[in-house]
């Protein structure tokens, strides 16, 4: 039996060594700035930040509420992020695997130039689907979150409430294979800190034999319960680190394309036609869940995505800086069915 | 006497009686979110909340809206007015934050002289509304400084306190105590209930322990449109929607024409837009005003606490923190504001060097 | 009161393409309810909301001028997706109207004093609206000179020249036209619009420029102004920002606390410079 570390002490060390790499980084002259996360004010909350100094280092956090993928950032790249020229600083960014899945695959799609960024890999051991705990208290405000012996620790004003921390981790978390930020010989110069020697991905999506035992009419039923709250604020669009394009499908206005209300209808046409554009490019971590005000789950129309992906391609995306996404590109010998029928 | 009781088991009763003449609008619980939706069973009202998800001026001015309907024939055009604004619509259960909201929007829509917004006012006029101290204030409530309070009761028709088993029922307006007098089988509220309903206004003012001098902010904000501290502020920010979406002041919307061409019908309607989106202010020409994030979140901040100041007199903000324990990022107001004092502070540190 | 986004609704009478890239349309309307009509008191430099129901809606600003009467016009540039469809239009389709809205030109405070206005382009359609009130005959005693500096980029561009021509005729107007390059049979200047107002050099003195076009064209329109002596606050611009309302309600072309539909589009260079540098 291999004694396992409590998530806790797994957390400090992590934050520990992200803290050190960074330190050197910036003492080195390695990157001009460090975007992290550091500690939100509210529970389940953390706040991505700007570090320019070393001395700052030390408000660098990890814990299991870092959600945002901070790729987001990079592109377009904000202007904090450029010198006074409109240059691009050299960036270390914090990366848990799928932030470096992300950057890796927006320099695929050629959205930023890995030269400038130092990918701070870390161990990622889950992020806590803070929805889904907010939701189970309910009208109460919790105060205070804390892990202990692999329990999240809920407190309020006059409640306490203990979650197991694997189970009350986000979905795609659960199932994630890709821990820390893939490295290989191209991306030798780029990767810090701990990193994972991989190239490629099994994975047998079991997660979603629930789903796909569902008639067409269930399946569509769950995507209408499961999107029906929908506000329509885009917040897990600007979330995603995927979502960069100038003009958005949907604010396409000339001509109008699709609908902006709040009608089922069109929340779901939005939702699955974004759903199409992320086919090989979602890298499954899961912040357009994380921020969804109303607290909407669209993990599994992303896990199917990346099913169907890796069943018809062998495509796992932000894994090599080589291969172009599927839908990006195409091969003569492309597996074409799909056009006609499918599941 | 105009202080009643109202068992917690009477809510069905009431219910019955007043969604006879009015469209009945209260808290519920949906996918796990209390939203403000028109009542169809009394058991579904949820009245033991913190604050709803969504804030209830998605009754009077909801995410999507028709400003009329229209009929296609050749060159021709008929267009049909909206019918249902003399409806009378009760909201029911309202925190005083989310009341005065409604209150501030009322005041933007019929500002500009006879350039008013009939849609909104016209309901808003047919609109009772009962609210209901907040007990509970979350920590990320700051109403006690934006001119609220968590039993302020001015904006309401009639008004609750939630005493545990029974609500002391107190008629504010003329209008709520006419209904309260119709309400006959209320029973008289005791003294006793009085003071326990004072004393629970009394702590929950206390429990609101976010104090900022919103004053100065505004102060403040007059001279520092282009200080560097609105790079700082918008960092984090991405540009999504949640803050303005869920901020019960926010008024802003796009205006779309959605035409059904097989029918040969449509509706002229609007939907929330947000200034935090860069296509807000995009115009035809590719000419932009505000281009970048960190104009867009300055526009936010500078809107509810200094445009709004300088047009109304009025804080545009109601203090009840959903831009705090909402936003994706984290970018919390209570930080910002924090910022923005500070910004006069290190002009002074400067100035004495 | 009346739900105030229910539009008047008018027919075209007439469409004139006015350049020779044809994307610049004058369409004439008139309403289909005569009360509706006497109900849409406008001045010039106000603009409307109009729209093609159906297809949308957008500000423009009001080409003709009070003192035509039975119609109003509108010049259109295709730009984006309503405009465009503008463009489309034919005789008798339903137009509709909503306005007029904003301050319009200051015809009040103008009177008494001579009258330099400045365009550029596209952007002269409220400048003729203006023109057309201040000469009529009617309100001429009530304005001083006018003067007026009118630059394209080519001959073809030029709005409105049945009307200019007609002013160039009269001997209380003193017209100036300018395209930016020599071309064959162009009788008038060859310069850009900064070069002529230094050329023309209107006096300051108990005088209001009114300056619409191109922001370039502005800027250096206005420096000239100010070489010749003239204050920020004789000086007047008409904004364009986006708009969906018109009456100060969705929100998006505010600039600070003012809001261009209902507190402009008309403000002086005066105000301006007190205004944050969003427009």
């Amino acid at each position: 039996m291999v004694l396992k570390m409590g998530v806790e002490a797994e957390n400090q060390n992590i934050e520990k060594s992200m803290i050190e790499t960074a330190n050197n980084l910036l003492k080195n002259k390695e990157v001009d700035v460090i975007i992290g996360y550091s500690k939100g004010t509210v529970p389940l909350s953390s706040a991505p930040i700007i570090i320019r100094r070393e001395e700052d280092t030390d408000k660098l956090i990890w814990n299991n509420l870092c959600y945002v993928n901070l790729a987001k950032y990079l592109v377009p790249l904000m202007p904090q992020l450029c010198d006074s020229e409109g240059n691009s600083l050299k960036i270390g960014v914090v990366s848990k695997g799928c932030v470096g899945r992300a950057l890796i695959h927006l320099a695929v799609e050629k959205q930023i130039k890995l030269d400038d960024i130092k990918i701070i890999g870390i161990p990622c051991n889950g992020n806590i689907n803070r929805k889904r705990i907010e939701k189970e208290i309910g009208e109460s405000e919790i105060l205070e979150l804390s892990i202990v012996d692999n329990n999240i620790n809920v407190k309020g004003k006059d409640f306490e409430q203990s979650f197991p921390f694997d189970e009350y981790l986000n979905e795609l978390c659960k199932v994630c294979k890709v821990k820390s930020p893939p490295n290989n010989e191209s991306l030798a110069e780029v990767c810090v800190g701990e990193c994972l020697e991989i190239t490629s991905v099994e994975d047998d999506f079991s997660d979603l034999d629930e789903y796909e035992s569902k008639s067409t009419e269930e399946k569509w039923d769950y995507i209408i319960d499961t999107l029906r709250t929908c506000t329509r604020c885009y917040a897990c669009r600007e979330a995603c680190p995927m979502c960069y394009c100038h003009l958005c499908f949907v604010d396409q206005n000339k001509p109008i394309w699709f609908g902006k209300t709040t009608e089922i209808s069109e929340i779901i046409t939005f939702h699955l036609t974004r759903a199409m554009h992320l086919a090989g490019r979602c890298v499954a971590c899961g912040a357009c869940s994380s921020v969804c005000p109303m607290g909407i789950d669209l993990n599994l129309i992303t896990r199917k995505l990346e099913k169907i992906v890796k069943g018809r391609f062998n495509f796992t995306s932000g894994i090599d800086i080589e291969t172009l996404a599927p839908m990006t590109t195409f091969k003569m010998d492309d597996s074409e069915e799909f056009m006609l029928e499918e599941d | 006497m105009e202080q009643k009781i109202l068992q917690k088991d009477q809510v069905g009763k009431l219910y019955s009686e007043l969604s006879k003449v009015y469209t009945f609008y209260a808290p519920i619980k949906e996918k796990g979110n209390i939203v403000f939706k028109k009542i169809e069973n009394p058991k579904d009202i949820v009245l033991d909340y913190l604050n709803s998800k969504i804030p209830p001026k998605s009754v009077l001015f909801p995410e999507t809206e028709v400003l009329f309907e229209y009929k296609l024939d050749g060159k021709d055009v008929e267009i049909i007015d909206r019918q249902d604004l003399d409806d009378k619509i009760l909201i029911f259960g309202i925190r005083p934050c989310d009341a005065y909201s409604l209150e501030l929007m009322a005041n933007f829509f019929s500002f500009h002289g006879n350039l008013k917004d009939e849609l909104y006012l016209k309901k808003k006029e047919n609109t009772t509304i009962i609210g209901m101290g907040c007990n509970n204030p979350r920590t990320t409530c700051f109403c006690t400084s934006v001119d609220g309070n968590p039993f302020k009761k001015e904006d309401s028709d009639i008004f609750l306190t939630d005493l545990g088993e029974k609500y002391l029922v107190e008629g504010i307006s003329d209008k709520g105590k006419d209904l309260i007098q119709k309400l006959s089988w209320l029973a008289e509220a005791k003294n006793a209930d009085i003071k326990k309903a004072n004393e629970l206004a009394k702590q929950a003012e206390e429990s609101i322990t976010t104090k900022m001098d919103v004053k100065e902010v505004t102060k403040i904000l007059e001279s520092s449109f282009q200080h560097p501290v609105w790079d700082e502020i918008s960092e984090s920010c991405i540009g999504c929607g949640t803050c303005a979406y869920l901020c019960p002041t926010c008024t802003c919307f796009d205006v779309i024409d959605e035409t059904d061409d097989y029918n040969n019908k449509g509706r002229r309607i609007r939907i929330w837009d947000t200034c935090q989106s860069c296509l807000y202010t995009l115009e035809a020409s590719g000419h932009n005003p505000r281009d970048t994030k960190i104009q867009r979140c300055r526009n936010r901040i500078m809107h509810k606490f200094s445009y709004y100041p300088k047009n109304y007199d009025l804080l545009g903000c109601v203090g009840c923190g959903r831009c705090i324990h909402l936003c994706p990022v984290n970018n919390d107001l209570r930080v910002i504001l924090d910022k923005i004092l500070k910004v006069e502070k290190k002009e002074d540190e400067k100035a004495i060097a | 009161m009346p739900n105030p986004y229910i539009p008047y609704l008018t027919k075209i009478k007439s469409i004139l393409s006015e350049n020779k890239v044809n994307d610049i349309k004058t369409i004439e309307l008139e309403f289909i309810n005569e009360e509706d009509y006497k109900e849409f008191n406008y001045i010039p430099g106000q603009f409307a909301e109009i729209s093609i129901i159906g297809k949308g809606e957008c500000p423009i600003g009001i080409a003709s001028s009070p003192t035509e009467k039975g119609f109003i016009k509108f010049t259109i540039k295709k730009m984006g997706t309503v405009t465009s469809s503008f463009h489309n239009c034919e005789v008798g389709d339903t137009i509709g109207v909503r306005g007029p809205c904003g301050n319009g030109w200051p015809i009040e405070n103008m009177k008494g004093k001579n009258i330099v206005v400045i365009g550029g382009g596209f952007a002269f359609s409220t400048l003729r609206s203006l023109v057309l009130y201040a000469s009529n005959e009617k309100n001429r005693k009530d304005y001083g000179d006018i003067i007026i500096i009118y630059g394209n980029r080519d001959s073809g561009e030029v709005l409105y020249r049945e009307i200019l021509e007609e002013w160039e005729k009269r001997d209380d107007i003193k017209v100036t036209l300018t395209i930016d390059r020599e071309e064959e049979g162009w009788t008038r200047k060859v310069g850009f619009v900064a070069a002529v107002v230094k050329e023309v050099a209107p006096s300051p003195d108990n005088a209001v420029a009114v300056v619409c076009g191109p922001p370039i064209m502005i800027r250096t329109a206005i420096a000239e102004l100010e070489n010749l002596g003239w204050k920020d606050e004789q000086i007047l611009n008409s904004l364009e920002m986006r708009m969906k309302c018109g009456i100060g309600k969705c929100g998006r072309c505010n600039i600070g606390n003012k809001f261009v539909c209902v507190d402009g589009p008309v403000f002086s260079l005066a105000e301006l410079k007190n205004m944050p540098d969003e427009f």
